[in-house]
């Protein structure tokens, strides 16, 4: 390197630096495990609290996105559906353009927006969300993958802000010991928390609800 | 040429052109191309058309040439409206990258939508590159996206694809060459090379609901 | 051979178009077959690789102007060489413009070049068809190429060059059609269709239309089921 040349020329000044605007959070995880039941039940549970959108990214279809207008958990011009190209986790972790246009497409037509939440197309537990594209993540796994998941890890199961174990109820059907993946999650996270929970049992969602809820207090106190 | 070219063309950079076919998508479930060869017919047809355009554009606005002038040509060569909104999605995804890669004023004279012929030519003009690398840009990007996109469709083997793509490297030379070579004149002299088969698959596959592809 | 065709339609007494300036030297010859409207008639075979043609048209604010041809033209190969045969219509437009000539046929290893440039004024109307077909029957095709550029108020609103052939562009295996035909038209907007072999596409206060196939016919047909192309023969 030259000796006249300084570090930072070479740094994004503008990275990490968005100000204002919505909390964005992602919702990963493997095909069914799932995340538009989630996105839908906290659609219901934070909609009328949040001023709130969703950007579905469906491999094929905008099936996601027709369920969560089916089930009319929010107005059409809430919901914004990418198409990744054959590549689900490229459009939300490497190249990101597509996701952030639908993020700002709904930001502008929603100038008061609070909460957007970003769910990806279902791929691997190799998925996660750049965070370029959201404040924080969610990862979402079941119990009929097996109870050895969160020990296999992988960036969503180790690195996501919050681990959510669905469908709990299942666990007695499939011989799933639900200590045995609380023990591992919390062994591979660290501090960092995961929910078990049963959107069959809690179409609510309520403790992941109340988790978005303290990450939208958090970013309030963080950008102002 | 500088580095800043191999950054500009390399298909990593987030700039969303991977969720565009450039066509290939609708061209394949049309049946026109399933093995190497209709791929290669494919991707030479659109590179001599789609490509010579993008290719003239980009030259002549990293030459400098009235930026608003050049986006009202690139609508006129581009009368689909399912290949301008892909045009001006992938433009838009380049200036958000490019500003902040190669921050410059030049930027500051574009839309905020811009086609992305016009924004590849001033992403080249900020990177300290010439017209020449802007058009060879341009060229080649109007192949090696629908390339990827075809391997990744059809389940291609990648190396056959990477071989079609790399042994069209003289004809995207020749299409840079020719589309610099007209884009120091009038804007109105700029390639317009147009093949109807791209507008009628755009516009067909636009209209699909299942697709994997913006484009 | 070098052809040069001159008309000027203008608004006259009443409203009626004149055609004060109806004059043609070379290869075409120009008549007035009706109030507004003209046909060009070819006085020679042809054309040949080489011939260059100019056909400049004013139609003037309140004018309406047709131009018709008696029959096809067959553009042959050049003598000696690979030079293409070449017209230019230069269209200045304040009123209404049909452009409607019969089809041209491209003879084997000849090559046409025909491009229409129109400026409109604001409030101007243009309907321009062209049919191509490639080869007589039975004959290997010729080469075609075709740029449009239509302009409003200096903005451009359409610019494409299609070239058909062997050798050309868009003219690549499978996909390679023998016959071909397009409308321009300004005056009224009307959305996307699409059919096979066959797309329309809006223009700002306009549209225009392609067919593509092998026999010239039913590409004909097929650009008239696109709708749109109706009005067009005054």
């Amino acid at each position: 390197m030259p000796p006249d040349h300084n570090l930072t020329d070479y740094v994004d000044p503008y990275e990490n630096h968005r100000h204002g605007g919505p909390l964005r959070v992602g919702l990963g995880g493997p095909v069914g495990s799932g995340k538009t039941a989630l996105a839908a039940a906290l659609c219901r549970t934070l909609g009328a609290e949040y001023d709130l959108a969703v950007v579905t990214n469906d491999i094929y279809t905008t099936e996601d996105a027709d369920f969560l207008r089916r089930n009319a958990v929010l107005p059409d011009d809430r919901i914004e559906a990418v198409q990744t190209g054959c590549c689900p986790h490229t459009a939300i972790r490497d190249d990101i353009t597509a996701n952030l246009d639908a993020v700002e497409l709904l930001e502008a037509r929603h100038p008061g927006l609070e909460l957007v939440l970003v769910e990806s197309g279902g791929d691997n537990l190799t998925a996660s969300f750049s965070y370029g594209l959201v404040d924080v993540q969610i990862f979402v796994i079941d119990v009929a993958g097996g109870d050895k998941v969160p020990r296999k890890g992988g960036p969503g199961v180790t690195a996501s802000d919050l681990l959510v174990v669905n469908k709990t109820d299942l666990a007695p059907m499939v011989g799933a010991d639900l200590d045995v993946m609380r023990r591992d999650s919390a062994t591979v996270r660290g501090d960092k928390p995961t929910l078990l929970i049963s959107l069959r049992e809690d179409p609510a969602a309520t403790e992941v609800a109340e988790w978005v809820r303290e990450q939208v207090r958090a970013r309030a106190l963080q950008t102002t | 040429m500088t580095a800043a070219l191999l950054t500009l063309a390399d298909s990593r950079l987030p700039a969303g052109g991977h969720t565009h076919s450039g066509g290939i998508e609708q061209a394949i479930a049309a049946g026109r191309v399933h093995d190497p060869s209709s791929l290669a017919a494919f991707l030479l047809r659109r590179l001599q058309t789609a490509g010579a355009v993008a290719s003239g554009i980009a030259a002549a606005a990293c030459g400098g040439a009235d930026l608003a002038v050049l986006d009202a040509e690139c609508d006129a060569r581009t009368p689909s409206p399912a290949l301008r909104a892909a045009s001006r999605q992938q433009g838009r995804g380049l200036v958000r990258v490019g500003r902040r890669a190669w921050p410059s004023p030049v930027w500051d004279a574009l839309p905020a939508a811009p086609h992305h012929p016009v924004a590849l030519g001033v992403a080249a003009a900020a990177g300290g590159l010439a017209p020449r690398d802007a058009a060879a840009a341009a060229a080649y990007l109007s192949i090696s996206g629908p390339a990827t996109a075809a391997q990744r469709l059809l389940a291609m083997d990648p190396l056959t694809v990477a071989a079609v793509t790399a042994r069209l490297s003289p004809e995207v030379d020749v299409v840079a060459e020719q589309s610099t070579s007209r884009a120091t004149g009038s804007p109105a002299d700029l390639p317009a090379d147009t093949d109807p088969l791209l507008d009628l698959l755009a516009e067909v596959h636009t209209a699909r609901r299942d697709r994997y592809f913006a484009s | 051979m070098i052809t040069r065709v001159e008309v000027v339609a203008r608004c006259g007494p009443g409203g009626r178009t004149v055609l004060p300036v109806v004059r043609a030297s070379g290869q075409l010859a120009v008549r007035r077959t009706g109030p507004t409207s003209v046909h060009l008639v070819a006085t020679a075979f042809g054309p040949l690789g080489g011939d260059d043609a100019e056909i400049s048209l004013v139609v003037e604010e309140g004018a309406r102007l047709t131009v018709h041809s008696v029959a096809a033209a067959v553009a042959l190969p050049a003598r000696d060489g690979e030079a293409a045969s070449v017209q230019r219509v230069h269209a200045t437009v304040a009123g209404h413009l049909t452009l409607a000539p019969e089809p041209t046929v491209v003879t084997a290893r000849a090559h046409h070049r025909a491009e229409l440039t129109a400026e409109l004024a604001d409030g101007a109307t243009l309907d321009a068809t062209e049919q191509v077909l490639l080869g007589r029957a039975g004959e290997e095709p010729g080469r075609w190429t075709g740029t449009t550029r239509v302009e409003r108020a200096g903005c451009p609103l359409l610019h494409t060059t299609i070239s058909l052939g062997p050798g050309a562009p868009a003219w690549l295996p499978p996909v390679a059609p023998r016959a071909y035909a397009a409308t321009a038209s300004i005056g009224a907007t009307l959305p996307v269709a699409t059919g096979q072999d066959a797309v329309r596409l809006p223009l700002d206060g306009g549209w225009s239309a392609t067919a593509w196939g092998a026999e010239l016919h039913r590409v004909v047909r097929a650009l008239a089921a696109l709708g749109g192309a109706d009005e067009e023969v005054a």
